[in-house]
């Protein structure tokens, strides 16, 4: 018991440092998951077929390519086309990239929930189509869609790992576990340390989300 | 200037046609009303009713033919629509209220956000229209919290909130318990009363001989038959009227 305590107390800068990154890089990917979910959700329901696809497009590449892969392509395959990006843009950029399509598309079941009267409701008092999407639909479609949502990220909270692990050599809490564990060699106790600051984040996330949904749910 | 202060129709429907793919839903509608005037549709369930409803505020397009609301062509496709709209109130059998909008915030949206209205005004003006509807004390609840016939007096006032010159109503009542049917019945009456121009798609028979100008009856697509409702009730000319009146005075 006493050097699985050593570890954390000994490592604490490193471990504190690294869930600090973490939720830094989890924070930012979440926003973007966000706002190119909805633009993506939105083409999805245009009512244009060629903004469909552009949508259905975005949602089939990023749902199928792995998310390494996407850390590849988005940090060495750029940097060697002369695009100078960072490690933290290609982290960011991959990880809320790949997760708008989740959030697409779960958007978009929410949106199918909405009834059709709804939208002629919004339309008869004179709201444009797109005010209509987004003062009517698109608010509810998130309110029915706060579990799955949560759901989403948590999953992204956890792909978060692998950007650290990948080539881009973020210090973010993995990274950081491994470096102690490397060093220490007391690789149960580093990896503990590690489960249990994922473990805050998951949990912080979830209980946030109860809150949205008893919050904001739609009762019909 | 508008056509209704010229005296002209405020709304005018002219060889009106419209297929859902190979079924032929309006066939040469014509049909014309005046400001201030109490319309009741009625026909059997498919004829054509909610289409032709439908029509007048474009939220259906038409295939050929013409309706104009004021003197203005309606055209579903133009940038003109919704501020044409914005002076047609609606309302549906589902009541569509916003479910994740408050009773009050339900009718202030669309006067603050479409018509600009100051938020303070357009409150004080949702709790007299609630207060004519008979629900002042409803004003913070969830519409999931109303009972189908308050929700349906909501939608009303929601619709009224926007000073529409035009009221369709697409039975209204429908959705709802009987005992509710006359609370909703009473406030389309007083706006009757009050001059309000209004279309009503309904079955309710005790409400067209007591309250509209005129009953227009749809039988597939074609208007049949029109008039008073008390011409219409006592000698109905064509068989399909005839028949739909004894079906329904009968029941
Ligand atoms: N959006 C639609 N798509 C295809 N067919 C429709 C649509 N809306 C109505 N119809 C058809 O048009 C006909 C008339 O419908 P409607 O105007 O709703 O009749 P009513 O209101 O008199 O019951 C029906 O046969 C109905 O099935
Ligand atoms: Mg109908």
């Amino acid at each position: 018991m006493g050097a699985l305590f050593d570890v954390l107390t000994d490592n604490f800068d490193e471990l504190a440092g690294g869930l600090w990154v973490t939720l830094r890089l989890v924070g930012a990917s979440f926003a973007i998951a966000l706002v190119v979910g909805t633009l993506v959700a939105a083409l999805r329901i245009a009512p244009s077929k060629w903004l469909q696809r552009l949508g259905g497009v975005y949602v089939e590449t990023f749902r199928n390519v792995p998310l390494l892969v996407l850390l590849f392509i988005s940090f060495a395959g750029l940097r060697r086309a002369g695009v100078p990006i960072s490690n933290w843009a290609a982290g960011i950029g991959s990880l809320g990239l790949y997760t708008a399509a989740y959030v697409a598309e779960v958007l978009r079941s929410g949106v199918f929930a909405v009834s059709r009267g709804q939208i002629e409701a919004a339309l008869s008092l004179g709201f444009s189509y797109g005010a209509t999407l987004r003062r009517i639909v698109l608010p509810q479609a998130f309110r029915t869609v706060i579990a799955p949502l949560a759901s989403i990220t948590i999953a992204m909270i956890k792909n978060s790992a692998i950007v650290g692990v990948s080539l881009l050599a973020l210090p973010d809490l993995l990274k950081e576990a491994r470096i102690v564990q490397s060093r220490t060699f007391q690789t149960d106790e580093a990896f503990f340390w590690a489960a249990v600051g994922y473990l805050l984040i998951t949990a912080s996330a979830t209980i946030a989300f109860r809150r949205l949904e008893r919050r904001f749910a739609i009762r019909r | 200037m508008a056509n209704s202060d010229a005296g002209g129709p405020l709304v005018e429907l002219r060889a009106v046609r419209k297929s859902f793919g190979d079924n032929l839903v309006l066939d040469d509608i014509d049909l014309a009303i005046a400001p201030g005037e109490a319309v009741v549709v009625a026909g059997p369930s498919g004829s054509g009713k909610s289409t032709m409803l439908r029509c007048i505020n474009g939220l259906e397009e038409i295939d050929s033919g013409s309706v104009r609301f004021d003197g203005r062509p309606v055209d579903p496709r133009s940038k003109s629509i919704g501020p044409m709209r914005a002076e047609i109130g609606m309302v549906f059998q589902q009541f569509n209220l916003f479910p994740h909008k408050t009773v009050l915030e339900n009718i202030t949206l669309a006067p603050v956000k479409v018509k600009g209205i100051e938020p303070a005004a357009a409150q004080a003006r949702a709790r007299e229209l609630l207060e004519t509807v008979g629900i002042p004390e409803k004003a913070g609840a969830s519409p999931a919290d109303l009972s189908g016939g308050q929700q349906q007096r909501v939608a009303i006032a929601r619709a009224l909130a926007m000073d529409p010159k035009l009221m369709l109503f697409d039975e209204p009542t429908s959705a709802l318990d009987p005992e509710m049917i006359r609370e909703v019945l009473d406030v389309m009456r007083e706006l009757a009363r009050g001059g309000m121009t209004m279309v009503v798609v309904t079955h309710e028979m005790g409400f067209a001989r007591e309250v509209c100008d005129r009953i227009v009856f749809i039988d597939d697509g074609r208007i049949v038959e029109q008039g008073p409702p008390a011409e219409f009730f006592a000698a109905a000319k064509s068989p399909r009227a005839r028949e739909f009146v004894d079906k329904i005075i009968h029941h």
